[in-house]
């Protein structure tokens, strides 16, 4: 329908409106913190902020706290999100796995991710192979979850097409369920990469050998050194942000032939 | 064949609920019941298998305690825990907590997403900032909330709290604003007030998505209340994980991550349930 | 329709022909441009239209010819126009209880039953509680979906949900019922069938309605007037009078040479329109 003659604001209103809030929010807490009206202790100058995170990178400590948990937290992706893709074709090609396995699929799901962790460090003790394994079973979870369902809801006239055909097995998933798959699959793989970089932080806190982002946070808790723990947060979340914007992107990407 | 069977069956029950169980044939329920046997059948092929693997290897020692005790053990300490009432306290305390973390954030969720999927100048204003806070996963902020609030009740909820707000906001701004405009213009055609839009027109339409959201948010106040509890705490359920693993007492691990699904799975079914009566209006209970 | 729904519909028409009096509309001059990319492009260009009460006038025209622009100027949904619209002495202004809008989708609440549907539309209506349960009712099997009250939109057909929409748009008894291409959704059976109803409904209601349609047969069988609009810039073309009476028959000689003048007319505004060169086919 074309567009009736409302006013609607431009994207410069959007932009100085969104900045309202955070620009206040910046100036009462440099107010706050040097009028004294907050304890600095909880409430640290920006400028306290910004030397600590200089500091850091000055001296190596954030950028190779940064590299450690990007490191767990790909390897850990790689492993769950392959795992997960074969699991994920498994349980949506395979009726009688299905059948066998789905249910107490989705139980085992019902369980609070980080719950896992205190018998993962039993089994596996605090060490790098712990937060491996860890980040991997986030990151299979939707991984799984959205394969299958990418699977499962390969339409049945497409399949009636293979069959026309004459498409033997492998040739049925290689060249019918996988691209047909493949959307769900990278929605799967987004999340898996969100949900793994919760869980490095995460097994970062509750496995504290080791250097990273989260050890870092930790760190700056128990030392009482708010600016510490507030680099790690703006850290942890620009990280988040960077690789939830890059796998849009990607999936974007990727599955243009779609139009949603 | 058999997944013809199965799906006239299911479809058919399906049918005849729809009507009224008055309705019902012996034969249907027969049909019905048989099915959903095999299903059952289905289910118990897995533990039917392991469960003995998992007895033997413990009574012949195959694998250390620590790494899995005999299911025996497991049983003995549920029944324990239950039976001192020491099992319903943990229970208690962490369930209360949810709640009412859950409730504060989940009603500060709802405010702001309504105000921010009806007017766009809140939305506006608010959405940078929003996001940049959503994007901090709970468990960052951990530490932080921590370090300014202690490691007292308030902070648990605080959490939770946090948790629940961010999916239950995004998904009620969202829902609010994708009311059909048609639906609205037919409501102008009417000459609905504001109130009248909101309660026929705009609210209605915006249920499915708000309870998506509100079940996305007892999810995460769930992951958030095992996380603090797991750091911070001295009762509760993630508090028996973390005790059961220091004194490496894998029975009490285990009866801590099983009760934690089953509430886990026993709430999101009984959201999913209000969601389902809720929304009669949108398929037949297909 | 039973005796009693129709017993109910005459007691709240004391007097036929006193609501046969009202219902006139009077488009003066109406122009409306919108700006696409930057160019305005003009939807409508001063167009003048008498509409007398209880008459039924169809709106023909190809897509982009402004019919459902004018007919949403005449609803009120739009303010933004050059130009007058009166309807019995009072400019149009806005919505108002006295102009129903049938559009292309049934646009029912998905969430409301077709019974709590049609009452919708009387949220606003000054009359008591008891009237408005007897309209609803009334309303319901005018429109012929007796037994249907209780059923959500999404187990209605396609004809059906259009029905329901009907009923709700008359259901406060307008003076003016504004119909954008009702039935253009529907396959041809059921499209001929409700042309037949909605026929029947406008003689029994004796209320002033003007359908927007880009289907010459449509047009043609329901319209005591078919008004021809022209795209680019969009104008009235020319008004033809249709003299068959009614009830009518789709094969009657008149409609059909009609049909086919009201053709000749459209194929000769597709060849005069500036967009479309020689050689490309034309939208209608």
């Amino acid at each position: 329908m074309a567009s009736e003659n409302i006013a609607t604001p431009s994207a410069t209103t959007a932009l100085r409106r969104g900045l309202v809030l955070p620009l206040l929010l910046l100036v009462a807490w440099e107010i706050g913190s040097h009028s004294g009206l907050v304890n600095p202790q909880f409430l640290p100058p920006l400028e306290k902020v910004a030397g600590v995170a200089w500091q850091e990178v000055a001296n190596g400590e954030l950028p190779h706290a940064l590299a450690a948990s990007l490191k767990r937290d790909l390897l850990g992706f790689a492993l769950g999100a392959g795992v997960g893709i074969l699991v994920g074709l498994l349980l949506g090609l395979s009726s009688i796995a299905d059948r066998i396995f789905t249910t107490w699929f989705n139980g085992l799901k019902q369980i609070a991710l980080l719950a896992w962790i205190p018998l993962i460090s039993l089994w596996f003790g605090f060490d790098e192979a712990a937060k491996i394994v860890f980040i991997a079973l986030a990151a299979s979870i939707p991984v799984i979850l959205n394969t299958v369902e990418g699977v499962r809801s390969t339409s049945t006239k497409l399949r009636e097409v293979g069959e026309v055909f004459r498409f033997s097995g492998p040739q049925l998933v290689w060249s019918l369920y996988l691209p047909a798959a493949t959307p769900s699959v990278l929605t799967g793989l987004h999340l898996g990469l969100i949900y793994a970089w919760l869980a490095t932080i995460g097994a970062e806190y509750f496995m504290a050998a080791g250097p990273g982002i989260g050890g870092l946070i930790i760190a700056g808790r128990e030392r009482f050194e708010m600016a510490l723990v507030m680099l790690g947060i703006v850290v942890v979340g620009l990280v988040g942000f960077i690789v939830d914007r890059s796998a849009s992107a990607i999936e974007h990407r990727l599955v243009r032939w779609r139009n949603v | 064949m058999s997944d013809a069977i199965l799906e006239t069956a299911l479809s058919t029950r399906r049918a005849f609920a729809a009507r009224g169980w008055r309705e019902w044939s012996g034969t249907m329920m027969l049909l019905a019941l048989i099915t959903r046997a095999k299903a059952t059948a289905w289910l118990l092929i897995f533990p039917a298998v392991t469960l003995p693997i998992w007895i033997i290897g413990s009574e012949r020692g195959w694998l250390a305690e620590q790494i899995l005790p005999r299911p025996a053990d497991v049983l003995h300490t549920l029944n324990e825990m239950l039976a001192s009432g020491e099992l319903a306290q943990h229970v208690g305390i962490s369930l209360l907590r949810v709640l009412l973390g859950f409730a504060v954030g989940a009603g500060a969720g709802l405010a702001l997403g309504a105000a921010m999927g009806l007017s766009r100048r809140v939305d506006d204003h608010v959405r940078p900032l929003f996001t940049a806070i959503a994007q901090v996963p709970a468990l960052a902020w951990i530490p932080l909330a921590m370090l300014l609030l202690g490691i007292g009740e308030t902070l648990k909820i605080v959490v939770i709290a946090k948790a629940a707000f961010v999916p239950v906001a995004m998904n009620t701004s969202a829902g609010i604003a994708n009311v059909p405009r048609a639906l609205v213009e037919v409501g102008e055609t009417f000459r609905f007030s504001p109130l009248q839009m909101l309660r026929h027109v705009v609210l209605p339409g915006a249920v499915p998505p708000i309870f998506t959201g509100l079940r996305y948010g007892l999810t995460h106040a769930w992951i958030a209340l095992v996380s603090v509890e797991l750091l911070a705490s001295s009762e509760g359920l993630g508090y028996l994980l973390v005790w059961g693993r220091q004194m490496f007492w894998l029975d009490t691990v285990l009866v801590a991550m099983i009760v934690i699904g089953i509430i886990g799975f026993a709430s999101d079914k009984l959201l999913a349930a209000v969601e389902a009566r809720l929304q009669r209006w949108r398929t037949d209970g297909v | 329709m039973s005796r009693a729904a129709e017993r109910a519909i005459r007691a709240e028409t004391p007097n036929a022909d006193q609501a046969a009096a009202r219902g006139r509309l009077e488009v003066r001059g109406v122009s409306k441009a919108f700006t696409v990319n930057g160019a305005p492009i003009a939807a409508l260009n001063d167009v003048s239209l008498t509409v007398r009460p209880g008459e039924f006038v169809a709106l023909l025209g190809p897509s982009g010819c402004g019919k459902s622009t004018l007919l949403r100027l005449i609803a009120g949904l739009d303010r933004d126009y050059k130009g007058s619209i009166v309807q019995d002495g009072e400019a149009v202004t806005g919505t108002s209880l006295e102009r129903g809008i049938v559009f292309q989708e049934p646009r029912l609440f998905p969430w409301a039953t077709v019974r709590q549907n049609i009452a919708l539309g009387l949220k606003n209506a000054p009359i008591s509680e008891a009237d408005k349960r007897a309209a609803v009712a009334a309303h319901i099997a005018l429109v012929g979906l007796d037994g249907f009250a209780e059923a959500y939109p999404h187990q209605l057909s396609g004809g059906m949900a259009q029905r329901a929409a009907i009923a709700r748009g008359l259901v406060n008894r307008p003076r003016l019922l504004l119909l954008d291409e009702p039935f253009g959704a529907l396959d041809a059976l059921t499209r001929a069938r409700l042309q037949t109803e909605l026929q029947r409904i406008w003689a029994h209601e004796k209320i002033t309605m003007i359908l927007v349609t880009h289907d010459v047969d449509e047009a043609v069988f329901l319209g005591d007037r078919v008004v021809v609009l022209a795209p680019r810039p969009g104008r009235i073309s020319r008004i033809f009078d249709v003299p068959a009476a009614r009830p009518r028959a789709r094969s009657d000689d008149d409609l059909v040479r009609l049909r086919n003048e009201v053709l000749r007319t459209l194929e000769h505004d597709g060849a005069a329109d500036p967009q479309l060169s020689p050689g490309s086919r034309s939208d209608a």
